[in-house]
Order: structure tokens, then sequence, then C-alpha cells
């Protein structure tokens, strides 16, 4: 594989979507991604940047593509997931070298919208660090506009929103930001 | 230190921040990555916490800062290499110890995408939030008179 240096890569790139097994237990939440946190995120007061949150779900995202069927092979065809929001919460500094574990919960879906859910937990105390609600799109990279989903993925989506169906909605999604007065 | 000057006329956003797109930012599609519109929302944010007298000085010198509670990001537009980035930066929502600043990105002066984050104002020695000193609350309340009209 071949890199133009310098720029933003996740740790999967270049890994094959994996193969769905229609009769494996589906994880409630997905528990697909683990780091700790390097050099590099850190700011001038040596905890992690807020980009970088940002860039550690996303690592856990793109785990979950493939997990679904979406890689660079599917994304070369023309077709990809985009997305639409992000809402990032932040609950506590992070230092380097700390170990970060990520969920992944699917909160809605349509045949072109995901809904998902992630948590930042703490490796060792297991302390909430960060959550992050994102809307994302499938879209037809030609085209430039949304498109359905094909059967195979829309039904990798459906199994995993089905098997997350037990677990409860968290009490961040769907709010807008603001100052709530009287706290 | 002195009140810090008027960021713009009076009713006009904020505007100071001005760059071009760094080959960092880029992911393997030559578009600027997910991640990196939070380094720009961020970016075009420190310079308006900068002109509040709330940047890494005031950190420094009165061992307090603002601290990013939530990050509410919406993707509008691809972003390319070469292309210039500027932000239009409000303060909509501000109290003694929380702030609101919601922003336009725009790339060669199309909207890229729109930002929000909320801020709050925490002594970094006793590890919770103040409220803010005096000087600094007079700054965030004129910038948010000035800039009440342009809520949308």
């Amino acid at each position: 594989m071949s890199e133009s240096p310098g720029r933003v890569t996740t740790p999967n790139e270049g890994r094959r979507a994996a193969v769905w097994d229609d009769t494996a237990e589906i994880a409630a939440p997905l528990r697909l991604h683990e780091t700790t946190a390097p050099q590099e995120w850190m700011d001038y007061n040596d905890h992690m940047s807020e980009s970088c949150f940002l860039l550690a779900f996303g690592d856990s995202a793109d785990v979950f593509f493939r997990y679904i069927g979406i890689d660079e092979a599917y994304r070369a065809a023309g077709h990809s997931l985009y997305t639409s929001q992000t809402h990032l919460h932040h609950r506590q500094e992070v230092a380097l070298g700390e170990l970060l574990v990520m969920t992944l919960q699917v909160l809605d879906y349509d045949r072109r919208r995901l809904h998902i859910y992630h948590e930042m937990r703490h490796g060792v105390t297991d302390a909430l660090v960060a959550m992050a609600e994102q809307l994302l799109v499938h879209v037809d990279m030609e085209a430039g506009r949304s498109s359905d989903m094909p059967d195979d993925i829309y039904a990798h989506v459906s199994a995993i929103h089905q098997a997350h169906s037990v677990l409860p909605q968290p009490a961040v999604v769907g709010h807008p930001i603001a100052i709530r007065h009287g706290k | 230190m002195a009140m810090p000057e008027p960021a713009a006329p009076e009713g006009a956003p904020f505007t100071a921040y001005r760059e071009e797109v760094r080959q960092e930012w880029l992911d393997y599609n030559g578009h600027l990555n997910d991640a990196s519109y939070a380094i720009v929302l961020t970016r075009a944010h420190e310079l308006l916490l900068e002109h509040l007298g709330l940047s890494a000085a005031y950190r420094e010198s009165h061992h307090a800062s603002m601290f990013t509670v939530e990050m509410h990001l919406t993707y509008v537009a691809e972003v390319n290499p070469g292309q210039v980035l500027t932000a239009a930066t409000r303060v909509v929502e501000a109290d003694h110890k929380r702030l609101r600043l919601r922003s336009e990105l725009y790339a060669d002066r199309v909207l890229a995408a729109t930002g929000e984050c909320l801020y709050l104002h925490v002594d970094t020695l006793a590890g919770r939030t103040a409220p803010l000193p005096a000087d600094r609350q007079s700054a965030v309340d004129a910038l948010l008179t000035a800039h009440a009209g342009l809520r949308t």
C-alpha cells in the first residue's frame, strides 16, 4: 500500500472488510477498537486535543464499516458512507499513553442513513471519557448524492440494530447544544 | 490586561480566521478528513477566545481555561487541497461560566460546514468550573450583545 506522507490515516486502512457470519452473535454494544493516546494527539498542556477524540471515534467507525462490508474496494466501486453530523461530548481529559476503549451502538437506520452512538471509556478505570453521536449517509460518490445501501449491507445494519434494541437510549442523544440555565 | 479591541463592526461576526488547507488534514480521498473539520473549528474559535483574553496566555496567567464540553459539526461540502478556509463566528449564548460559539466554515467562500461549541470556564487548580473574571465577562457580554442581531 502506498501512502502519501503526513496525512490522516486509520489503523485499518487496507484491511479488507470482515466476512459477515449470519450465525455469529452480535455484541451489544459493538466493541471494535481500542487505542493508547499517542504523543501526536497531545496539546500544549499534554492533554488530548479535541479533534483527536474524533479521530479515535473515526477509527472505531472505520472498523464498523469494514464489519458491515464497506472497505476500500467498496469505495473504489463508487459508494461510501459520509458523515453528515457529529456531536461530541467531553467528560474527562486524557493524558499521554492512557488506554481508551470505544463502543458503538446503532440507534436507528433506514435505506440511506445510519444514526450511531459511540462511547469512549478509560481502559483501566472504565470511566466515561467522551461520547459521540453521528448521522451517516450512504452516497453514490459519482452522482454526488445519497443512495440506497445494497441489500447485503442493509441486512447487516438491520441485524446489528436488532441486536442493539436491548440497549437503553443514551441520555445525551437527540439534544442540541445549549446552556441549560439553573444548572 | 487592557480591554480587548472590538472584534469587528457592531453586528458583524468574528472573521479573523483564514488559512490554507494543510496536507496533514487530508485523508486517503485527498479531502479534508472528518476530524480535521474539528481542528479547523477549534482553530477559528481559539482566535475568538484569544480576542476575549481567554486563550493559552490566560491559562498560564490565571490558572483557568475554557474547556470544551460539547462540539456539534454539520458537514455541508467536501474540502480540497489548496482551498482557503475562513470562518464567521458568533457568540450565541453566554452566562457567568459558560460560552456557546457558532461558526460557519467556508472553503474558498463556499459553505463547507457549520459548527457549535459549548465551553465551560474551569479553574484548573481546583479542577472545577468557576465564574469568569469581571473584565473577561464584560468582553464576552459585549460580543454577545454585538452578535445578538445575527442569530438565525
